[in-house]
């Protein structure tokens, strides 16, 4: 591998650990942050996250606040775990460069596509869910701050990578016949 | 697979292992041993050649169809 290629594999390591602990400190903090608000202190609600208020709709219906936070917690997960998944592959052993179409980097790609998918989809949800809340004159933070937008650029990005994925499966045969060619 | 390799056979009658076939036609053993045992997908014009000539044979003494029944 030349090593232009290893300093940006490197460089990218390196901002992956970065993105994961930050993802990691989120999911966390939403966490803990809704079942201290449910079960110890509503307070807890008026500063649930950075810039996040959700007093109002705490005190408007409580099973919607839980449904709010659980999709809010899902998609944070699903983006620790994406994270996750993208910090263990540069630690793989099996991560061979000279031979990169094999089935370790295939089930990488396909797992990423999957969770890409549900985030969007979950992040969609959470975005209807939120504007009938604000039709009914509940005032609750922006998407952003939710942490709930962009649901139509993680589905784009899903399903380019499931095309993706079918293109390496392809590739893998190709190599596996290349590799068996004297 | 109905191409059959006789590779084997052409080796016994030259009477040469697969060690010194291996290092006259500069392939590995490896790569040898996939070609012998019929695990090959494919075989280049090139390490054909240089098969037939260094076992002093003809393609058709190394490489066979055989109809296989389904």
């Amino acid at each position: 591998m030349s090593s232009k290629t290893d300093y940006i594999f490197k460089a990218l390591n390196v901002v992956s650990w970065i993105i994961f602990v930050g993802v990691c400190i989120e999911a966390g903090g939403f966490i803990f942050n809704t079942f201290f608000t449910l079960l110890l202190n509503p307070v807890g609600a008026i500063r649930f996250w950075t810039e996040v208020n959700l007093s109002e709709l705490y005190y408007y219906n409580q099973r919607d606040y839980i449904t709010v936070t659980s999709l809010m917690i899902i998609v944070a997960v699903m983006r620790a775990l994406m994270f996750y998944f993208i910090v263990k592959i540069f630690h793989e052993k099996k991560l061979n460069l000279s031979q990169p179409f094999n089935e370790t980097v295939r089930r990488f790609i396909l797992r990423i596509a999957y969770l890409g998918l549900g985030i969007g989809l979950f992040s969609f949800w959470g975005a209807k869910y939120s504007e009938g809340l604000v039709n009914k004159g509940v005032k609750i933070p922006d998407l952003q701050y939710l942490r709930l937008g962009g649901a139509d650029v993680w589905l784009f990005m899903g399903i380019t990578l499931l095309i993706i994925a079918q293109i390496f499966k392809k590739g893998i045969e190709l190599q596996n016949e290349n590799g068996l060619t004297v | 697979m109905s191409i059959i390799v006789n590779l084997d056979v052409m080796m016994a009658k030259r009477k040469m292992s697969l060690n010194e076939l291996s290092e006259k036609v500069d392939l590995t053993l490896s790569n040898l041993s996939i070609l012998k045992t019929g695990k090959a997908k494919a075989i280049r014009f090139t390490t054909l050649e240089v098969i037939c000539k260094v076992l002093n044979c003809q393609p058709g003494d190394i490489l066979e169809y055989r109809e296989i029944e389904k």
